[in-house]
């Protein structure tokens, strides 16, 4: 194409900049600066250099909240991807299974306030459905406040991500398995391999790179959670299922601190930028010693 | 780039030949095990819709039990009274606004950097790949702060613009990849026979797009249809909030009228697992897609 087109170019992309500029990058840098400065959101500004950095580092229901998600992350790790990559293998293995994979995904695409609030009544100590269905099998010993009880919440709320998501990675896997060739796996079968033998020998190494993605994308979301946490518990009881996320939301709308919670996001920003980064140079590593 | 042929995603069972004909054990042993497992998502959504029928009392002594009678006009009660129909229209209004822009805006920007060399460009474009990986905690805390000032919030406006631009950084990296991987000669072709720019763009570009445009409409349109904190943080007005956000707001006004809450949750959750299963492949590509960019 000819270079010096004039200003055509630029206004084919000025809506799109527009739009991008004001509502992203400029509260981008503004929440950059205003980390540096005590605010409470209408009054004047102070700055405070570095002071809010140093006190995030000493706010203990900060740096627990950072626990908190890393149990979240490892546990949705085992029940969002491992439990996809294990349905994809269990639905790619037969014929006839159009039903599940449609049944899996179907909390996927519901808005995450709605099962958090279905879920909220299956919990629901007084009436839900799981302590019934535990009296109803006998196991009336195990019934608990699911939400209410600092040693089963956490725990909870993975459980339901679960819940939600494995049939997502379900679904990414499963488009993985389908591009292997078929001749690969029918000729392995014809050799005599079970599936579980094909499912952890083939499918599962070849299927490497989405699996990487996979849990890259379920570690950088988990970090992030929020909607599931505020609706469920919201950082209770005794903050022992507070994240990141959700203590930034106090501090800036409870608590008017603005400053201090742009310092908070901006430290999740930059965590979550770690991961990112951290995680494609493991990957480069590997890629460089198979290849 | 990750992308997923859509022929393969619900592919019909490939295995079907080479095995033999008729109802193993095994097989009928998976079939077991898969359906307990899916059980595990349609009770919780099969005790919502029941309880809707029951009254408290039946809620809490017959969780398992059918309805005695089959009210249905609770459903009408949470819909008009309980304002699960003014949220509705709030995240369709929202939601299809959101999405028609993301599109258009997308789309323009997508065909500029595809098929025009010009100063900045691939600035520009850094900028939007950024918008790709940046988490909304990185942001939201000035954008509140600015829309206060700019006494956008309790309007519309404060979803569909972030909403929008949240959606565009995708748009322009989908369809550019679409719009690059078109052979040049359609575009030259155009521009001999005289076409225009916006002609090129209207023309060509736009009818041939329109698969990448599905997706992005469909991953944009679910996660305005979804989204949460923005709605929370900028929307206190009730006739404005949008679903996720006045669905938790009727929850907290109906306490204890666990019936007219159940059935507001399946209002909102029966409607969309119905379209879902009708364009269950589209939609799974859609988002899986979208998320794996």
């Amino acid at each position: 194409m000819k270079p010096n087109r004039g200003w055509t170019p630029y206004l084919f992309v000025l809506p799109a900049f527009a739009v991008f500029a004001i509502s992203i990058l400029l509260p981008v840098i503004a929440t950059f600066g205003l980390s540096f400065t005590r605010w409470d959101g209408s009054g004047p500004l102070k700055f405070k250099g570095f002071a809010n950095y140093i006190r995030a580092f000493h706010d203990s229901v900060y740096v627990s909240s950072y626990w908190h998600v890393l149990v979240y992350v490892v546990a949705t790790i085992i029940l969002e991807v491992l439990a996809g990559l294990l349905l994809a293998g269990a639905v790619s293995a037969r014929p006839g299974t159009t039903f599940y994979r449609v049944a899996f995904f179907v909390p996927v695409m519901l808005p995450l306030v709605v099962i958090a609030v279905l879920w909220s009544f299956v919990l629901n100590p007084d009436f839900g459905l799981l302590n019934a269905g535990l009296d109803a099998v006998g196991l009336s010993s195990w019934k608990r406040v699911w939400l209410g009880d600092p040693n089963t919440a956490l725990l909870a709320i993975s459980v339901i991500s679960g819940w939600i998501f494995a049939g997502f990675y379900m679904a990414i896997f499963y488009a993985g398995f389908a591009r292997i060739p078929k001749d690969i796996i029918e000729s392995a079968r014809l050799d005599g391999a079970g599936e579980w033998t094909i499912f952890r020998r083939m499918k599962v190494p070849l299927v490497r790179g989405i699996t990487e993605i996979a849990i890259l994308l379920c570690v950088t979301g988990g970090v992030q959670v929020f909607d599931l946490v505020f609706v469920l518990t919201n950082g209770g009881p005794y903050n022992t299922t507070e994240v990141p996320t959700t203590y930034l939301v106090k501090t800036v709308f409870r608590d008017q601190e603005v400053g201090y919670g742009a310092a908070l996001a901006v430290i999740l920003t930059v965590v979550i930028a770690l991961i990112g980064l951290l995680y494609s140079r493991l990957r480069r590593k590997t890629a460089d010693v198979e290849f | 780039m990750t992308t997923f042929d859509s022929t393969h995603v619900s592919s019909p069972d490939v295995h079907q030949a080479g095995r033999k004909k008729g109802l193993k054990p095994s097989d009928l042993l998976f079939h077991v095990v898969m359906t307990v497992y899916a059980m595990l998502f349609f009770l919780p959504l099969l005790w919502m819709a029941m309880s809707s029928f029951k009254t408290n009392g039946e809620i809490f002594q017959t969780p398992f039990a059918l309805p005695t009678s089959w009210d249905w006009s609770v459903f009408a009660t949470a819909w008009a009274d309980g304002g699960i129909g003014r949220y509705a229209i709030n995240s369709f209004i929202v939601t299809a606004v959101s999405t028609i822009a993301i599109l258009g805006f997308g789309s323009m920007a997508a065909f500029a950097f595809s098929r025009m060399r010009f100063r900045g460009s691939g600035l520009l474009l850094t900028l939007f790949t950024l918008g790709l990986l940046l988490p909304i905690q990185s942001y939201f805390i000035a954008q509140n702060s600015l829309f206060e000032y700019l006494h956008l919030k309790d309007t519309r406006w404060a979803l569909i613009i972030p909403y929008t631009a949240m959606g565009l950084p995708l748009a322009i990296w989908l369809l550019k990849a679409y719009l690059d991987s078109l052979p040049k000669e359609l575009f030259e072709a155009a521009r001999i026979d005289g076409a225009g720019d916006l002609r090129i763009y209207w023309s060509v570009v736009l009818p041939l797009v329109r698969s990448g445009m599905a997706t992005v409409a469909i991953f944009s349109a679910l996660a305005a249809w979804n989204e949460f904190l923005l709605a929370l943080l900028y929307i206190q007005n009730d006739e404005l909030k949008t679903i996720p956000v006045g669905l938790l707001a009727f929850s907290t006004k109906y306490i204890t009228d666990y019936h007219l809450l159940f059935a507001a949750l399946t209002i909102v959750t029966i409607p969309m697992i119905v379209i879902y299963v009708l364009f269950h492949r589209r939609i799974a590509q859609g988002l899986t897609e979208g998320s794996l960019k």
